[in-house]
């Protein structure tokens, strides 16, 4: 799941360098490829391994509930992004942007800083069988 | 215990907030002090204009900011949550921006109990802030580089500190230490452990974060924090058994550590992914500049003894670290965490009902660079009245008053934001609660 986290950083690094040459088009198909990225990331957490988690640990309100919320922020981040790109407005693009990187940024760092060592604490048990499924989900896009 | 994530457990934005704001009158207040004191207070690093000065920038803003953002991240970053953030926070601030405004009057020798007052206050303020953060990072494991960098970190403020205390009381004379001993180690711990082990901490998370650059690696992240610490230790150890040539042995690794830092964050920043670089980039990149430029200052003057008598160069070399080095890496990061902050507050604040306005709503790119050349002419002016301190000592204090001028507008019009949105947001949210009662 940390590899992933490092892909996303890529592809938004790719989009910026569009927008700054001008290139809209280019910008907004690699755009669409980061958000279906970084939405069917959350997918596979929402439904496969905060569930897990929740089931194992009996924490439904705890982290994953925390972690949901910033989804739900990082989404309309992303939204609010994509339409600045289709309206080719560069600073409306940028800001939320920005905005959105660091969120994602931060975001992963509790993940990857918290959350991830204590599903691989709790989890261990169950991660034959959790992890290929994990890895389907995320192929999938 | 394994620390548990909630935004209602992070603290309120006025928390980190208070340290920021007042931050930058200190480096407004040592503009003032360098304007009226003129080429006296550069002449000699132990004139009481010089102290007066070195502690108004080291303590007055890099502490103080330093401290506020240790605030914000320890809960982020470790999932260490201060417990009553916003009591803790006013008491500390309080207390820290009382004895250091006191403690440059000890310096400058304004009144007699300026001494013991600053050192009641500031040792209460940071003493107190070592306690809870350490008990907040009690139990949290160092999962990263980044954990264990800010343990040793605040262990080794309280060192800095304890040392503080014994100068300022031997000044004040309470008791009488060996000054230059102590000073030195003071400033060894000060500057390497504390200064530069907490800016390697937070480095490893920020630079790939906001540049967009490779990670540090690991090998280096792992062990720079420790093995800098270990260093300063050894010196100071040596120091005190007075085996002068090992010292200058340690003292020169110590200097060569540094630079690598500065070197890998250099090399770094030159692969990072963005298309332009922004003000946070730029000034993290002047940082490191200035601090190979200390380091090489440093190994020039023991390496050409005749240099050592020049009394200016440990001016010089203050100047590269304090204004150089370290306000440049705190006020980019300020100009990212500051914009976020606001963000995430009001986003939260409008429960998903109201956007909030985006990082470069809150706080344009303009208005940051305007700041950034006034900070470029602040470091050009004060490095030259080193050499020229009869003409141009007046010039640079007043440039430095002017660039902390700017500081402070940006940050009123960032809290600006935050506050005509928050109204904006309550009122939306009343009417939207009406309706659904309706």
């Amino acid at each position: 799941m940390t590899d992933d986290h490092r892909r996303c950083d890529d592809v938004f690094a790719e989009v910026e360098q569009a927008v700054a040459k001008g290139d809209w088009v280019g910008a907004s198909e690699c755009f669409g490829h980061f958000s279906s990225g970084v939405l069917q990331h959350f997918a596979t957490e929402e439904s496969l391994l905060f569930p897990a988690f929740e089931q194992k640990t009996g924490m439904f309100m705890g982290p994953t509930q925390v972690m949901r919320g910033e989804h739900v922020q990082m989404r309309e981040l992303i939204s609010a992004a994509a339409e600045g790109l289709a309206n080719k407005d560069a600073d409306a693009y940028s800001g939320n942007a920005e905005t959105l990187l660091i969120m994602m940024q931060q975001h992963n760092m509790k993940e990857e800083n918290i959350l991830y060592p204590m599903c691989d604490q709790h989890l261990a048990e169950d991660a034959e069988a959790l992890l290929p499924q994990l890895q389907s989900e995320l192929k999938a896009d | 215990m394994q620390a548990v994530l909630s935004f209602e457990q992070a603290p309120p934005i006025a928390a980190p907030f208070r340290f920021f704001l007042t931050a930058p009158v200190f480096t407004g207040l040592a503009g003032l002090l360098l304007m009226v004191d003129g080429p006296e207070s550069l002449s000699s690093r132990w004139t009481g204009g010089a102290l007066a000065l070195t502690h108004l920038l080291a303590v007055g803003f890099v502490l103080q900011v330093m401290l506020g953002a240790l605030v914000q991240i320890l809960p982020v970053v470790a999932g260490a949550n201060l417990k009553r953030p916003l009591l803790v926070a006013s008491l500390v601030h309080t207390l820290f921006v009382l004895g250091a405004l006191l403690l440059v009057a000890g310096f400058l020798d304004i009144f007699p109990f300026a001494f013991p007052l600053a050192m009641t206050l500031l040792g209460t303020a940071v003493g107190f802030f070592l306690l809870a953060g350490l008990l907040s990072l009690r139990g949290v494991p160092s999962t990263s580089a980044s954990i264990s960098g800010f343990k040793l970190a605040l262990a080794s403020l309280a060192i800095v500190l304890l040392l503080g205390l014994l100068l300022a009381g031997s000044m004040a004379g309470y008791w009488a230490v060996p000054m230059l001993l102590v000073t030195q180690l003071h400033v060894n711990w000060g500057f390497a452990a504390w200064g530069l082990g907490l800016l390697s901490a937070v480095a490893y998370v920020v630079v790939p974060m906001f540049q967009l650059t490779p990670g540090y690696p690991v090998w280096f992240s792992r062990y720079f924090g420790s093995v800098l610490t270990v260093l300063v230790l050894l010196t100071s150890l040596l120091l005190l058994w007075a085996e002068p040539e090992w010292v200058a042995v340690f003292q020169v690794v110590v200097i060569w550590l540094s630079a690598a830092f500065c070197c890998l964050t250099l090399w770094l920043q030159a692969r990072s992914k963005r298309a332009i670089p922004d003000v946070t980039q730029r000034l993290w990149r002047l940082a490191m500049i200035c601090g190979l430029l200390a380091c090489s200052l440093w190994m020039l003057v023991h390496l050409v003894p005749s240099l050592d008598d020049w009394p200016a160069w440990p001016i010089l070399f203050g100047v590269l670290v304090l204004v150089g080095g370290f306000m440049s890496v705190i006020v980019g990061m300020l100009y990212k965490i500051i914009p976020f902050l606001v963000w995430l507050h009001l986003q939260n604040r409008g429960r998903g009902k109201v956007i909030a306005p985006n990082m470069k709503a809150v706080l344009g790119e303009t208005k940051m660079k305007r700041h950034l050349q006034a900070h470029l002419a602040t470091c050009a002016l004060l490095i030259a009245a080193v050499f020229w301190p009869e003409m141009l000592s007046r010039p640079a204090g007043l440039a430095l008053l002017v660039a902390s001028g700017l500081l402070l507008a940006n940050l009123c019009s960032a809290i600006g934001v935050y506050r005509r949105h928050a109204r904006l947001v309550d009122e939306r949210l009343a009417i939207l609660a009406e309706g659904v009662e309706a």
